[in-house]
């Protein structure tokens, strides 16, 4: 059964030993940050924050929902130890089966409404992140909700909102993103203004799938309602004919007017970096906030080595990836958004290789959607597993030839966000890419082909079944 | 206690030298408004000038300059800066 909201999720990775109630109390400035990172950084649980300095005992904080694999394995109501190739096959297998959202009159969200005057976010304890944040930051795990102009399609998407003032804050969501693509191409043109929701804390799938690189024009809503295996329950907001889900802890409903822009960032990235693109960025004005009682504010604290941003997209872009290189017909056994590798690198493992097999690959993942985030990638042959990064970057170091196996592309579309990246190619968007050609080369006699030496590869199974009963005896 | 305040620049050159200069300043009184952010043509100087709210000024990648400045706040101005239309919005999240 999927989760109905946040809380009853919640409940379920407290059971699962993921989640850490902190009934003592903690600043929303910067210590639960703190908190979070080293939750990240040390395989902690999920902490859960009670008791907020400067705020009533009835708002309360959680951050790292989502931030490893056995998370997100409950998140879509499969075994907790799910192994990460099984749970990108069956997120691709539910993607393709989307379910529609229905619309409810009404739900949990709208247990508080607040409207127009009444509107105050600093009543919700938006957290400074990182030190050197540019401010406090109230969308880092949410959803964000637009609608296109003409077709009536709605968008969710996850991008960064950092809090300006009580009534207003920014977005980061350039082209190709979808809010950045529809402001652009729809409404900036009319010059009318974008109706916007913001919605923290509803149940975690539609959480998962704001983050989820789905096409121009498909509804995430659908995707989130074939994980679950349910459609998701939406509700009008009251300031605008937009739909959010029923049971979200917090909807803030608000608009963008073209032209309309602020001063906005830095902030601690996904990349493990605060770098770069502190700017003018559009504002969303605020008109109403609603709310479930007791409010959950959710967030999540990017850095490095990893954070919730590195384990969903290592389900869903691989996921995505697998997907488009299969159906470009390519030998693939399976596909690794590094989740070490801040979305910077894929593993991709082939079979058959043949000549060239390894740009083929590459050049498809940087034509989907979402590929000039991922400027390496690593090409495998399938004795490798490409979820095992410790197999991986043996593959890297010992069949990769550092002349004609490192493949460099010196002109390519950049990713502003790349830390890499000069001021000046972030400016133009000049961009590099490299792959990695770990396959042994096809015109290298098959038979003198190295042998790799492991336990399960050098030995007949007779001797690796005595040896394996040895060390049992003595209790390993 | 003082009034104090931070702001975010790429080239702080640009702010000293006795001119008006407009910026957006963060609020760092304590509690629960701190960091709300108000755009102000204002006068930085540095040292700070006793009397004036305390100014500290951070790089477009968070760094604080651990000398102080003060700032005299000529006038408050709207929440929104002269925008750019939508359409240049690359040419904005780069101009920082
Ligand atoms: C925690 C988190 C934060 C994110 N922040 C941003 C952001 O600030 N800007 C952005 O463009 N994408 C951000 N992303 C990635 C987008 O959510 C992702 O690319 C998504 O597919 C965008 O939706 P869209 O394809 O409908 O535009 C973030 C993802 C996560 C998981
Ligand atoms: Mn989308």
């Amino acid at each position: 059964m999927p989760f109905k909201d946040l809380r009853e999720f919640l409940a379920r990775l407290e059971k699962e030993g993921e989640l850490q109630k902190f009934d003592e109390e903690v600043d929303w400035n910067l210590e639960a940050g703190a908190i979070s990172r080293r939750a990240l950084e040390t395989d902690l649980p999920a902490p859960f924050f009670e008791k907020i300095k400067d705020y009533p005992k009835d708002r309360r904080m959680v951050s790292c929902v989502l931030a490893n694999l056995k998370r997100i394995a409950i998140a879509m109501d499969m075994a907790p130890d799910t192994p990460m190739r099984e749970l990108i096959e069956e997120y691709l297998r539910r993607q393709k089966k989307p379910v529609k959202p229905v619309t409810v009159k009404t739900g949990p969200c709208k247990e508080n409404v607040l409207i127009g005057d009444e509107v105050d976010l600093l009543k919700f304890p938006v957290p400074v992140i990182h030190e050197g944040d540019g401010g406090r930051y109230i969308g880092t795990w949410h959803l964000t909700v637009t609608r296109d102009l003409n077709t009536g399609w709605t968008n969710w998407g996850m991008y960064r909102h950092m809090l300006h003032d009580a009534k207003s804050f920014g977005v980061l969501a350039p082209a190709p993103k979808h809010l950045g693509t529809m402001a652009d191409q729809k409404y900036a043109p009319q010059n009318l203004p974008m109706p916007v929701a913001v919605v923290l804390g509803s149940e975690p799938i539609t959480t998962f799938c704001a983050a989820t690189p789905v096409p121009y024009g498909v509804s995430e809503a659908d995707i989130a309602g074939g994980l679950r295996g349910e459609p998701v329950e939406l509700v009008k907001c009251e300031t605008s004919d937009l739909l959010v889900p029923a049971h979200s802890e917090i909807v803030i409903e608000g608009e963008i007017t073209p032209g309309d822009e602020r001063d906005e960032g830095p902030f601690g990235e996904y990349t493990g970096y605060r770098s770069g693109l502190a700017s003018p960025k559009p504002v969303i004005r605020v008109k109403a906030v609603t709310f479930r009682n007791d409010p959950i504010f959710t967030f999540s604290c990017p850095g490095v080595p990893l954070d919730d941003s590195a384990s969903v997209f290592s389900v869903n872009k691989s996921a995505q990836f697998l997907d488009e290189l299969r159906s470009k017909g390519l030998p693939v056994t399976g596909a690794y958004l590094i989740v070490e590798g801040a979305s910077h690198a894929i593993a991709v493992s082939v079979k058959n290789a043949y000549y060239g097999i390894a740009g083929e690959v590459a050049h498809v993942i940087w034509s989907a959607r979402h590929g000039l985030l991922t400027p390496s990638v690593i090409v495998v042959e399938d004795d490798v597993d490409p979820c095992n990064l410790q197999q991986v970057f043996h593959a890297m170091m010992t069949k990769c030839h550092p002349g004609r196996g490192i493949n460099k592309i010196e002109h390519a579309t950049a990713w502003p966000l790349i830390p890499w990246l000069s001021e000046h190619e972030r400016k133009h968007r000049m961009g590099a890419r490299v792959y990695y050609d770990c396959t042994w080369p096809v015109d290298w006699d098959r038979a003198e082909l190295p042998v790799r030496q492991s336990f399960a590869e050098c030995y007949p199974k007779e001797i690796q079944e005595k040896a394996l009963r040895k060390w049992r005896s003595h209790g390993h | 206690m003082p009034q104090e305040y931070e702001t975010f620049a790429r080239d702080s050159a640009h702010l000293f030298g006795g001119k008006e200069v407009v910026m957006t300043l963060r609020d760092l009184t304590p509690g629960r408004r701190k960091y709300r952010g108000i755009n102000v043509r204002g006068v930085v100087s540095r040292p700070p000038r006793p009397g004036e709210a305390v100014l500290w000024i951070r790089s477009v990648v968070g760094n604080r300059d651990p000398a102080p400045c003060s700032v005299r706040i000529v006038e408050e101005l709207p929440e929104t800066f002269q925008g750019l239309p939508y359409s240049d919005f690359f040419e904005a999240m780069q101009r920082a």
